[in-house]
């Protein structure tokens, strides 16, 4: 029992951080997004 | 209250800028990393046209790495022989930087060009500490111990001309720091920065400088290239504000001390991740600026010679009358400001240090 409840926190840590990477990776990846298609539209 | 600029012709509030360049100053002394990729971008937020902030912010860069370098001169913690070499490179990417600067000037492109080489470094440098720093959370979490290489060789360090280098107790290409100092010296003549986000990684990795030498020798490479920045930007478009940059030194003094204290009290690694997340906001504004917001002319400040006080009067007639002289003066008044402040700085380290043996 005690064995269960630590595996399904580690796996809750684990998803919370993988959440929190992908997060990042998503709003860096939207960032450079929009400079590059900015600078894009400004020079044409 | 509203201070008009003499040479840039602009309204600025001093209370702000003084607030604005202290907490840049507290973000240099906290991170160790120079302002000028901070201080420009706000400077141009606060109205100051791009080619006069980039010039006035290399004038203030002068007068704190003249102070930093004052420091480190005192403690014995500078490469003189490294520095010069990096300097002889500097010297070259500088000129280059303002016949760069001067040619986008002359088709009337230097403010986006400024922009957009801001929005780039900003988002690089931003993107790059984020992932170093939420790497390093990461490993101190899980408690990891990752051995590096010691010895990585690149190209440039199969470069002819090798010389020795006492004080790092180094043998290297002569090429090696010249290559490093050009690079530096062309984005700090276009920039209006110090540069010492490309020096120190080049100094520690490239050069394998012992980092104890590498802040000193950095702030002294940095005199150099902001002293010809400074220069060149005086007498090709006379574009120094001496009010300006009494302010900016000023503000950024005060706060570079305050945040040398901070980080001897915090441990500033986990603050990195923040100061990245300020990066790539500041980035995304100057995008928002060039990109989105309505082009909207600013509404030029019509004042006539009569209407200034004497001390600006003073400023306007002296850069426009003698160029060459108010060159020299702004950089000889940003040394002072520099030097006074080292030393001011010192005397109340030894102060500081009686009291405590006295109690």
């Amino acid at each position: 029992m005690l064995t269960s409840n630590v595996k399904i926190l580690k796996t809750l840590s684990n998803f919370r951080a993988t959440f929190i990477k992908t997060g990042i990776f998503v709003s860096l990846a939207a960032y450079w997004g929009i400079i590059l298609v900015g600078t894009f539209i400004t020079f044409n | 209250m509203d201070v008009f600029l003499p040479i840039a012709q602009v309204f600025v509030n001093p209370i702000e800028i003084l607030i604005l360049s202290a907490i840049v100053g507290v973000l240099s002394g906290l991170f160790g990393v120079g302002g000028g990729f901070l201080m420009t971008p706000f400077l141009i937020f606060l109205g100051v046209p791009p080619a006069y902030a980039v010039a006035n912010e290399a004038n203030n860069i002068l007068a704190t790495s003249v102070s930093g370098s004052t420091t480190h001169y005192l403690k014995n913690t500078l490469d003189y022989k490294m520095g010069l070499m990096i300097v002889i490179g500097g010297i070259i990417g500088t000129s280059l930087g303002i016949y760069t600067f001067s040619y986008f000037k002359g088709i009337g492109k230097i403010d986006t060009v400024i922009s957009l080489a801001y929005m780039y470094i900003l988002a690089i440098i931003g993107t790059l500490m984020l992932v170093e720093s939420l790497g390093e959370i990461d490993k101190a979490k899980k408690n990891l111990l990752i051995k590096k290489k010691i010895h990585v060789h690149y190209w440039i360090h199969g470069l002819p001309l090798r010389m020795r280098f006492p004080k790092s107790k180094l043998y290297e290409s002569a090429f090696t720091p010249i290559i490093i100092g050009l690079m530096v010296g062309f984005i700090a003549a276009i920039m209006g920065i110090g540069g010492a986000f490309i020096l120190v990684p080049a100094m520690i990795y490239i050069i394998k400088m012992p980092t104890k030498l590498v802040p000193g020798t950095s702030l002294f490479v940095t005199i150099f290239v902001s002293v010809i920045v400074t220069f060149l930007h005086s007498f090709n478009y006379g574009s120094i504000d001496l009010l300006l940059v009494f302010m900016l030194v000023v503000g950024s003094i005060i706060g570079v001390q305050i945040g040398q204290k901070l980080g001897e009290k915090i441990d500033s690694s986990g603050l990195k991740a923040l100061l990245a997340v300020l990066l790539l906001i500041v980035g995304i504004a100057i995008a928002y600026d060039t990109f989105f917001a309505e082009q909207t002319f600013e509404e030029i400040a019509k004042i006539s010679n009569k209407d200034l006080n004497f001390f600006s009067l003073f400023i306007l007639e002296f850069s426009e009358d003698m160029p060459f002289f108010y060159g020299l003066f702004s950089i000889m008044f940003a040394i002072f400001l520099g030097v006074a402040a080292a030393f001011i700085r010192r005397f109340f380290s030894n102060l500081r240090k009686k009291i405590l043996l006295k109690s």
